[in-house]
């Protein structure tokens, strides 16, 4: 027993690295769990799944590790039985499969040739065991990898999609569809099969690796995967979905807190009124004295935006934050920039948030070139739109400062600070790169209020329970 | 309670609710660590009806504490019967009693309302205690539930600490609509209840619509199934699978076509929008022969 408890705390470290926060007592609850239900595969996955994750996004990530350090690693003893097994049959099917196929109708000629025919074939027909051999494919002709590979898994899953003729087969498969009307019924399968591909190759890479390697590895793969903490240009589109999600029960955990504050305080100002009212119930002794609610201030927002290249993510992810909770404020306007500015509060206000997101992108006019230009940016949000806004409000920037070598017109900054309550700004760059290359954010400084680094999901989240 | 989990698995079969062998484990191990279960998902998946199952299953009472913004201990937990205790106090006016001996007959058990939580925890008969859409509730509510869910007591500082007779089998559900504490989280073992695959769907809908034909029903499942995978507001549960199939028995449908399914889209979808984004797509998510 004293070997599982060993694993199952070795596991949980290698959680913490990822960024899961997991607690002792979990730990416990996992370790009784395990001893619970037994070491059958998916007994034990359930087990430690249902006690150490408390949070669904943590999910893809424990899978992850937990097949890669249960199974795949080798000083892992435990089920490596299991995995023998499973890789036999596999193989068997797979090359099975494979026979048929060349012996089949139709693929015959040229499918030796050209991988990419027979992934069109595999996906039509949607046969799994000839994907997992494409896959398979795929990684073998990566050839020897080093232990830096492990920083480039998404690029050499990439080559290896290239060396199986992905992107072919997907255009032709594209075409097929137009051309044959497939249905969407059909199509989804379709989909679904590439996606398995897709993932099925990532996880034969990342076994390669921990094999050859061993748990060092394993750290870094952990590190790597820990989206609470990685910068926000670095994300990738399903991370970017599902900090998306995060980011909306963060904003209501925010709005429920406010909400609070909102109701019938405890203590304060006497209700009269209610008081004497509810007096009548108890004979008109007053036993409990009723109070009246405290009126809460909803400041004015202004958010502007840079959305240029890396920042652009980042702005998005603000623009829904600050739109979920709406009812915080009095009143929120929206500006984009990337060297011109322009309005786009209009977008939110009858549309569903991401609605709105996508309209505001396409339709405002905030680009001539695709390099930011603050100066620019200031004097003409300084000109156009500054004496429309009350001295209440609040301005939030959105930007990493980094000018293009440009003229800073620090004194346009200056004089909207004077007009507005106070600037705050929110620069989505590691900090040690302030001020580096054509980074000004010093400049601009001494006239905001506070300046917050906010690279990551974390950050993000400090960030805006301090401030709202 | 249950010996092992494959009792569970039958007990709850035959009560009509069918689970996977996953689910069964999660409940299992609740039920053994003695920790409250939590329950997440998306709507409609048949997180209360668990709880429900799990009562029947062990012949225990069902407690229901169904959370809203707003709810507080008074609620919840217990309140002192205020007009109950003043009138004891106006009776007793004459007898000239000094004020410990009022103080020691006005907070006593008999003038304590329990509510939902301090029931289960008094409860000599075995009971499951669910306390729904835990998500709706505030903050300070989850500070709460943190006593009772690890040491499964309450104190009350007129009478003393009072303890569980029996540790109740506690459900939690969640529609994932906040993100709450962690500190709750911590303390309960996790399941996460998602729709269901085309077997299972498939079985569900034999087991609750008896009399529908193997064509028609894996036809309809596997409509809906495609429609949850659509980006729509809000994708079909399964309780609105089976209302589905229960209508189309009593049209007396055979098989589903396009005429057929547009003019009862609307049992399955919710919102204008959604419907009038599925309409005009009808014909090609329709399951091919």
């Amino acid at each position: 027993m004293l070997f599982l408890e060993e694993k199952i705390l070795e596991f949980a470290r290698l959680l913490r690295k990822g960024g899961v926060n997991v607690s002792v007592t979990q730990v416990i609850a996992a370790i009784q769990a395990a001893a619970a239900v037994g070491l059958a595969k998916e007994d034990f996955y359930t087990a430690l799944l249902s006690t150490l994750i408390v949070d669904q996004m943590d999910q893809p990530l424990f899978d992850k590790l937990f097949r890669l350090y249960f199974f795949s690693l080798e000083s892992s003893v435990f089920e490596k039985h299991t995995d023998h097994n499973e890789q036999e049959t596999d193989g068997a099917t797979a090359a099975l499969q494979l026979v048929d196929s060349i012996e089949g109708t139709g693929m015959g000629r040229g499918a030796g040739a050209t991988p990419y025919l027979l992934l069109v074939k595999a996906v039509r027909e949607t046969n799994y065991p000839l994907l997992r051999k494409l896959g398979k494919m795929g990684i073998e002709s990566l050839g020897d990898l080093e232990q830096g590979a492990v920083a480039e898994i998404d690029k050499l899953v990439d080559q290896a999609k290239v060396a199986i003729g992905w992107y072919q087969a997907v255009n032709t498969l594209e075409k097929i569809r137009v051309q044959e009307k497939v249905s969407e019924i059909r199509y989804c399968k379709w989909l679904d099969c590439l996606s398995f591909l897709e993932k099925y190759m990532e996880s034969l890479l990342e076994d390669l690796l921990v094999r050859k390697f061993g748990s060092m590895i394993l750290e870094e793969i952990a590190l790597a995967a820990n989206i609470r903490e990685k910068e926000f240009f670095r994300l990738d589109q399903l991370e970017i979905q599902e900090i998306r999600k995060q980011i909306t029960k963060m904003a209501r955990k925010l709005a429920s807190r406010y909400a609070r504050r909102y109701r019938r305080a405890k203590h304060g100002k006497i209700d009269l009124r209610r008081t004497i009212k509810n007096a009548m119930i108890n004979g008109g002794t007053p036993i409990r004295l009723k109070y009246r609610r405290r009126v809460i201030s909803k400041p004015e927002l202004v958010l502007l935006c840079d959305v240029s290249g890396s920042v652009a993510v980042f702005s998005e992810f603000m623009l829904q934050l600050v739109y979920t909770i709406q009812n915080r404020f009095s009143h929120i306007r929206s500006f984009l920039f990337v060297n011109t500015v322009d309005e786009v509060t209009e977008y939110f206000t009858n549309n569903s948030i991401e609605e709105a997101l996508d309209k505001a992108f396409a339709k405002a006019r905030y680009a001539m070139s695709p390099f930011s230009d603050y100066g620019r940016v200031f004097r003409q949000f300084e000109k156009e739109y500054l004496p429309t806004f009350s001295p209440q409000s609040t301005l939030i920037i959105l930007g990493d400062a980094r000018n293009n070598y440009r003229h800073d017109e620090r004194d346009s900054l200056q004089r909207i600070g004077e007009q507005v309550r106070k600037i705050l700004w929110f620069n989505p760059q590691p900090q040690e790169e302030w001020n580096t290359e054509d980074s000004i954010i010093g400049i601009y400084a001494p006239y905001c209020r506070q300046v917050f680094e906010c690279r990551n999901l974390k950050q993000l989240e400090e960030v805006t329970e301090a401030i709202l | 309670m249950f010996q092992s989990r494959e009792e569970l698995e039958k007990k709850l079969a035959e009560h009509h609710y069918l689970i996977d062998r996953n689910v069964a484990t999660v409940v299992y191990l609740a039920v053994k660590l003695q920790k409250p279960l939590l329950v997440e998902g998306p709507a409609g998946v048949g997180k209360t009806e668990l709880a429900k199952a799990l009562a029947a299953a062990t012949g225990s009472r069902l407690i229901r504490l169904q959370c809203y913004e707003g709810l507080d201990e008074a609620k919840a937990l217990y309140e002192w019967n205020y007009q109950k205790q003043l009138l004891c106090l106006q009776l007793k006016q004459n007898q000239n009693k000094s004020w410990h001996e009022a103080k020691d007959d006005i907070f006593t058990r008999e003038f304590l309302l329990r509510r939902p939580i301090l029931d289960a925890l008094e409860s000599t008969e075995p009971v499951v205690l669910l306390i729904d859409e835990v998500d709706k509730s505030d903050e300070e509510f989850e500070s709460f539930l943190l006593e009772i869910l690890s040491d499964y007591q309450i104190t009350i500082p007129e009478l003393g600490t009072i303890k569980a007779k029996s540790v109740p089998l506690t459900v939690l559900t969640s529609n994932n609509f906040r993100d709450f504490g962690d500190a709750l989280k911590r303390r309960c073992v996790h399941l996460y209840l998602d729709y269901p695959t085309f077997e299972r769907e498939l079985e569900i809908i034999k087991l609750k619509v008896p009399g529908i034909n193997q064509l028609l029903s894996q036809q309809l499942v596997s409509f809906v199934q495609l429609l949850r995978k659509q980006n729509i507001k809000k994708p079909p549960s399964i309780a609105e699978t089976i209302d589905w199939a229960r209508s189309l028995l009593t049209l007396s449908v055979s098989r589903i076509d396009a005429d057929i399914v547009q003019s009862t889209l609307s049992i399955l979808l919710k919102y204008q929008s959604d419907i009038d984004q599925i309409l005009p797509r009808i014909p090609s998510l329709l399951p091919e022969d």
